[in-house]
């Protein structure tokens, strides 16, 4: 809710929103500054009393109230936040192709089986994505190989490679490639190429064999066990590196929980402690792709996900308070927009939306897309999120295109009726995939949606923890160790 | 196939909202009059009238809000673009 600019004029309080929480409320304003505070607090501010001098210094701090502003500062959190309105399209995501040996119950990718003919990208399509990558004015540049199974175009992906490591030179720009793998492709001759050419590997870990390989089906052997195996190999290889010409990056995993992880929350994340994984991501499905097809067998309700992601963050937190280093990816990312004022590059939750501005998706056919998710709906025959095609589009035809100006409209809180008056508008965003998808529509409707009811729990669970003190600390730890 | 008139209260909403919201669902036919009447064609027509005023309010709320903040919000936007397109603000 946003308090009345009138009555803010009578209290002295600069414009904010709230929200009622255990214990009491959060207070936000679009600096990007937050208290949380009392119920007998909240009240003094709302109706312009005195208040405490530790509670003013808080609120005078964060910029609530209207004849104590630091304009400089508040200004300069903002733009901090607010980073990627200066930068154009980091990410790239690379569509190698739609081939996969896995079956997993809640692909949203679009993958179709090994064997499929013509599902890969061509050399010819990835140097003219690259090109257009390195188009963009942003100095950081990504590549993210996805796919289907991305190792199953493995020389068209050593060629990109290659070729955008020249582009790096020429440039001056940073680059930075991340792999997205189900590793069963995987071999040593792969992995010594990845590694030289500072490739950062993520994988997907479902949890426990039982439960990784109830999700993640692979008919030509055991999911999970190939998955632990590079897991540990490039763990190794990260752990031993001395002396070296190159960086070794830490191999990381993605959660994806279905309705089977529900009730294994601790399995799960003893699973990523095990393998020294120090962080964990808990996504919960998309409306998208088999998913959303398959969503009475393998769906849940928002509640379902928020009670799980509940009591994994506060089994995360027991763990932390007994030594045990790992932390929750969401968590990890809004307490770095919460307390730092950063965007830690999670473009679901910008306003606008990543869609072309912060990333563009190249499928294997050199169609582009203004995301992942808009990629995966153009496969279900729906070309709403296409932005171009790599044989004609320009750089500038992309970015003017009617689907990014379409995105960029739809995901401006500003222009959400129920968002730009919500108390965690600093720090979240809305997908018009996601409400195309469930909705029908890219504006959606957030008072039925379940994308935002996730959104909103969790900011509610992490508020909550951070209004107990020793909870607090060890959350704020999390962002400590980025610094 | 049936047809249900009636009036909708254009003190709460809009002849654009109401025009609006007609053009997104796409299960009725709607004619709707400068006065707010609003005549419906389809199957179970008269869901189709509650239909209407139940999206015509969101879309009211979304008029309203754009009256309000469409400044800061085609700002944010514009920004986004110009950045992306590597232009600078004093070349816009």
């Amino acid at each position: 809710m946003a308090l009345k600019t009138k009555e803010n004029k009578k209290t002295g309080a600069f414009p904010f929103n709230f929200r009622k929480i255990t214990g009491g409320f959060v207070i936000s304003n679009d600096a990007g500054g937050h208290c949380i505070i009392s119920r007998g607090g909240f009240s003094k501010l709302c109706k312009g009393k005195k208040l405490s001098a530790s509670l003013e210094a808080s609120l005078q701090d964060a910029g609530f109230l209207s004849h104590k502003l630091d304009f400089e500062k508040l200004f300069s959190r903002w733009q901090k936040k607010n980073s990627f309105l200066y930068s154009g399209p980091g990410l790239n995501i690379f569509v190698l192709t739609l081939r996969c040996n896995h079956k997993c119950l809640y692909c949203q990718s679009g993958a179709t089986g090994e064997g499929a003919k013509n599902k890969d990208m061509s050399w010819e399509t990835a140097r003219k994505a690259v090109d257009l990558a390195f188009s963009s004015p942003n100095p950081n540049i990504s590549i993210e190989f996805q796919g289907g199974e991305p190792l199953a175009n493995w020389p068209v992906l050593e060629k990109i490679v290659k070729y955008s490591r020249k582009k790096q030179k020429e440039s001056g720009k940073n680059l930075f490639i991340a792999l997205v793998s189900n590793m069963s492709m995987m071999d040593e001759k792969k992995a010594g190429f990845l590694l030289e050419n500072e490739i950062s590997i993520c994988t997907s870990l479902d949890g426990p064999a039982e439960l990784h390989n109830k999700n993640r089906p692979f008919s030509s052997g055991n999911s999970h066990a190939l998955t632990v195996k590079w897991i540990k190999y490039f763990m190794k290889k990260h752990d031993e590196q001395k002396d070296l010409s190159y960086r070794i990056f830490k191999p990381s995993a993605l959660l994806t929980v279905s309705r089977y992880s529900l009730s294994h929350h601790k399995a799960i994340i003893d699973e990523y402690v095990k393998l020294g994984l120090e962080s964990i991501f808990f996504r919960p499905l998309s409306p998208i792709g088999y998913a959303a097809k398959y969503w009475d067998k393998i769906g849940y309700t928002p509640k379902e996900f928020l009670d799980f992601y509940r009591n994994g963050l506060e089994y995360i937190v027991s763990l932390n308070r007994k030594g045990v280093k790992i932390s929750e990816k969401t968590a990890a990312m809004l307490l770095s927009k919460i307390f730092d004022y950063k965007d830690p590059g999670f473009l679901d939750l910008r306003c606008p939306c990543g869609a072309s501005v912060g990333q563009l998706a190249y499928n294997w056919d050199g169609s582009i897309y203004t995301c992942d998710e808009g990629r995966m709906i153009g496969w279900e025959g729906d070309d709403f999120f296409k932005v171009g095609d790599v044989k004609k589009s320009s750089y500038k035809d992309l970015i003017n295109s009617s689907s990014t100006k379409g995105c960029l409209v739809t995901s401006n809180l500003e222009s959400q009726p129920r968002c730009f008056r919500c108390a965690y508008k600093p720090w979240c965003g809305v997908c018009p995939a996601v409400n195309y998808e469930a909705q029908k529509s890219p504006w959606g409707n957030m008072a039925t949606s379940a994308r935002c009811e996730i959104f909103m729990g969790i900011f509610d669970i992490l508020f909550g923890l951070l209004g107990k003190k020793r909870e607090a600390e060890i959350l704020k730890s999390w962002i400590a160790e980025d610094k | 196939m049936n047809r249900f008139k009636a009036r909708a209260d254009i003190s709460a909403y809009s002849i654009q909202a109401l025009e609006l919201a007609s053009y997104i669902l796409s299960d009725w036919e709607f004619k709707i009059s400068k006065s707010g009447e609003v005549e419906v064609c389809g199957e179970n027509a008269q869901k189709g009238f509650n239909e209407l005023l139940n999206e015509a309010l969101n879309q009211q709320c979304r008029i309203d809000l754009a009256s309000k903040n469409s400044g800061i919000a085609n700002l944010i936007v514009t920004k986004a673009i110009l950045s992306a397109l590597g232009e600078k603000e004093a070349e816009k």
